[in-house]
């Protein structure tokens, strides 16, 4: 199988190095907010409010290319689902127009529920072996807070963002971004519920462009 | 009773009235500080005890609020805890808070309103409202379900800003209207769970619990925002009341007092008590009118007691004072008895002294009277008998006779002059001109006199003073004065006795002493008597003026005449005149 694929890897090689080197990449670091708290286990985060500023523990930021891209015909869905009393994942970037699934993975009842502008729903009570799975399309771009009705503690954010060209940092803030379309472009750095920063950037084919947000 | 003695018993008795008027002030006195001392304390004890009641009965109303209160913070946390109302908080979903709540609070606005009675268990609300990160009230889509609210109403809720603890208002709605009614506003503030923050707060509106009167007639409101609630009263009462209680609470800086106020025309007891002290919304205060008639009959009845037993001491202080005012008395009475007498006697003693006065008036004028009709028909006489003296032809025996009659009316003509001498004294018309006199000389001439008298009996005259003593006097009435006392040695003397005639200057005065043997006067016989004659038997011509006259004109002489003894055969006349210095030191 793994041969063959490579064989299929070859059979496309001549247009390979084309897209490649079409496309642009992007790296940097993020200056993350300092995270007070210790660190959390296993590389678990979180999601914490602070003076209404929800951001994640530890923090990481999100950092997306804006700008109009063709919409595809169909998305992957992606999962946040509930497991032992959190989301996971706490912090999902989506493409807008994504289907997203909340299985319950407790033992318990969860009632995930938004009042975000970007989305309201409430999915309503539902135990683990509900099915089919719970799921809602975010067709808004914006900041989707989940909650669960039944454990206020709860929090979840899901970012839907009009760009398919994303990542996450990690927890140091640095970030790589490939495959990138050349031109001129607005890079944003999600870092909180209330704090976007951004940089033009000018995006060439097989460049690789650094930027850091500071 | 006599008429002497009722003079005295009127004494006694305004002694009497003194003494009880005097008891009378005292009991007043005291029976009015009886009042006033009762009347404080039943006025003090009600006010006590009414303040009493109002502390009970608010502490008891106080502990239903703080029930209501606690059972509201536990819904409020509740609600705090609620993921929707933190969504719709925080994440800026507004309109869907009261959806949110709606359900949490769902037993608060159903139902019918309870009884009163049951008010603090039912947390029956009237409203209820959420405020923002400001403070301000989110408006509710739909207000029928939480409860309507007039714009002006709902403006009373908003706090500038959210509380962070409990927060206690009252206000008026439809303040307007008649019968308006007052809510009491809780203010909730809900925290967040993530961070403790608060992020919004709950106003709930209920009817106040209202104070349960039992047996003082009290009667009960609110004072919020200015404006008195207490509809147990005619509103314009009510209007006079908050006027007071404005005036009162602007000027008292206490959480509580009370004072009094006329409702109705009786009087009541006010007390107020802060509501809500140190709270975000205006000051409220309990209001609670008791009426004082209870402490009013309490006070009449005492005032019954007192003045009952002030009558009572009245009439034991008037047997007492009737009883003391009979033993004072008695000594009173004699005291009295005694200024009679002494009044009495002042009377007769002046009654005397008039009499005395009148009796010499009389006498005067007699004497002066009796002279001037006797001294011309005396003068008469002696014309007629010296004409018959004169004629021829009578016999020898007829001529002594005559001379004899003249002789008598010579005499005669002597005692009229004395009375007539006598009389001006009296009268005090008699005044002298002091001039000086030679006393030596005149009585050398008298003395010559004397021996030429035809009845002369045979004495022997010695003489005893210097020649020229001068005296300060008038020379007819000092003559007089020695003339008298010389015809007075020699008529009372005894054949073969002596006369002795002495005198000396002594400084200041002239002393003459004239003393003879012969009968003596007898002791206490007042020989200076006015008409005195002597009760001896032994009769001798005189007319009883001439030592009378003599010591007069003594006296009126600055000088006196005495007599010095006379005792043993032995006489001594005394006679003292002023001497005249220059003279006298010449001589």
């Amino acid at each position: 199988m793994r041969t063959r694929g490579l064989l299929w890897l070859n059979a496309v090689f001549p247009i390979l190095p084309v897209a490649l080197l079409a496309s642009a990449t992007l790296e940097g670091r993020v200056e993350l907010p300092k995270s007070h708290s210790a660190p959390v286990q296993a590389k678990r985060y979180q999601i914490v409010t602070k003076g209404g500023v929800l951001s994640t523990q530890p923090p990481l930021a999100v950092v997306y290319l804006d700008g109009a891209f063709p919409q595809p015909a169909s998305l992957p869905t992606k999962q946040v689902a509930q497991k032992d009393l959190t989301f996971l994942p706490s912090l999902l970037p989506v493409r807008v127009g994504t289907k997203v699934e909340f299985p319950n993975l407790d033992d318990t009842y969860h009632n995930i529920f938004s009042y975000s502008p970007a989305k309201r729903f409430d999915l309503g009570r539902y135990r683990p072996d509900e099915r089919p799975i719970p799921t809602q399309v975010f067709d808004k771009p914006g900041l989707v807070i989940l909650r669960c009705d039944i454990h206020e503690h709860m929090r979840g954010l899901i970012l839907v963002l009009n760009t398919p060209h994303f990542v996450m940092t990690d927890t140091t803030g640095h970030f790589r971004l490939g495959g990138l379309p050349a031109g001129r472009y607005t890079l944003k750095a999600w870092i909180d519920s209330r704090t976007t920063r951004e940089k033009p950037v000018e995006l060439k084919s097989g460049e690789t462009l650094h930027v850091d947000f500071p | 009773m006599s008429p002497a003695e009722q003079p005295r018993d009127k004494g006694v008795a305004r002694f009497r009235t003194r003494l009880f008027t005097a008891m009378m002030v005292i009991v007043a006195t005291l029976t009015g500080l009886g009042f006033y001392l009762a009347q404080r304390k039943v006025t003090a004890d009600a006010e006590r005890n009414l303040q009493q009641t109002f502390q009970a009965e608010l502490s008891s109303l106080h502990k239903l609020e703080e029930l209501r209160h606690a059972a509201l913070a536990d819904r409020c946390n509740a609600l705090a805890a609620k993921s929707r109302i933190h969504a719709a908080i925080e994440d800026n979903a507004i309109d869907l808070l009261y959806p949110s709540a709606k359900d949490e609070l769902r037993d608060l606005m159903e139902g019918e309103e309870p009884p009163p009675e049951q008010a603090a268990q039912s947390l029956h609300a009237r409203f209820y409202r959420f405020l923002d990160s400001k403070g301000a009230v989110i408006k509710p889509l739909n207000p029928y379900d939480v409860g309507e609210l007039d714009a002006k109403t709902e403006a009373q809720l908003d706090l500038g800003k959210l509380p962070d603890t409990q927060q206690i208002g009252y206000m008026q709605e439809n303040t307007q209207a008649v019968g308006g009614s007052i809510d009491e506003v809780i203010a909730v503030p809900i925290f967040s769970t993530d961070t403790g923050d608060v992020i919004s707060a709950l106003v709930i509106g209920f009817k106040p619990l209202e104070l349960e009167d039992k047996y003082t007639g009290m009667k009960s409101g609110i004072w919020a925002n200015g404006q008195l609630y207490l509809p147990a009263l005619p509103r314009s009462t009510q209007a006079s009341l908050n006027d007071k209680l404005a005036g009162e609470l602007a000027n008292s800086d206490q959480g509580e007092n009370y004072f009094h106020v006329y409702v109705g025309g009786a009087p009541q007891l006010l007390f107020y008590k802060r509501l809500n002290p140190a709270s975000l919304f205006p000051p409220a205060y309990e209001i609670c009118v008791y009426p004082l008639s209870y402490s009013l009959a309490q006070l009449h009845r005492l005032r019954w007691q007192i003045g009952g037993a002030g009558a009572l001491l009245l009439l034991g202080g008037f047997v007492a004072s009737h009883l003391v005012a009979l033993r004072l008395s008695v000594p009173v009475k004699k005291l009295v008895l005694d200024s009679e007498e002494n009044r009495a006697q002042r009377k007769r003693a002046e009654a005397a002294l008039a009499s005395t006065a009148e009796e010499l008036e009389r006498s005067t004028r007699y004497s002066a009277d009796a002279s001037h009709q006797l001294k011309s028909p005396v003068t008469v006489l002696r014309v007629g008998l010296e004409s018959l003296l004169a004629r021829e032809g009578f016999k020898p025996e007829i001529y002594d006779e005559l001379s004899a009659l003249l002789h008598q009316t010579h005499r005669l003509t002597g005692v009229i002059d004395d009375l007539l001498l006598l009389s001006r004294l009296d009268a005090g018309h008699l005044q002298i001109a002091s001039t000086p006199v030679n006393l030596s000389q005149l009585v050398n001439e008298w003395l010559d006199d004397l021996g030429a008298l035809p009845d002369s009996p045979d004495v022997k005259i010695e003489k005893e003073f210097p020649h020229g003593l001068f005296l300060a006097g008038e020379k007819p009435y000092t003559s007089l004065i020695v003339q008298n006392l010389l015809e007075n040695a020699r008529k009372y003397n005894r054949p073969g006795g002596r006369i002795r005639v002495s005198a000396h200057g002594n400084g200041s005065e002239v002393i003459l002493t004239v003393e003879n043997t012969g009968r003596t006067i007898p002791p206490g016989e007042n020989i200076f008597e006015r008409f005195h004659h002597s009760s001896t038997p032994l009769a001798v011509s005189g007319h009883g003026i001439g030592l009378n006259l003599a010591r007069e004109l003594a006296r009126l002489h600055g000088g006196d005449l005495r007599l010095v003894r006379s005792e043993n055969d032995w006489t001594e006349f005394e006679v003292r005149f002023s001497a005249v210095d220059s003279v006298n030191a010449v001589a």
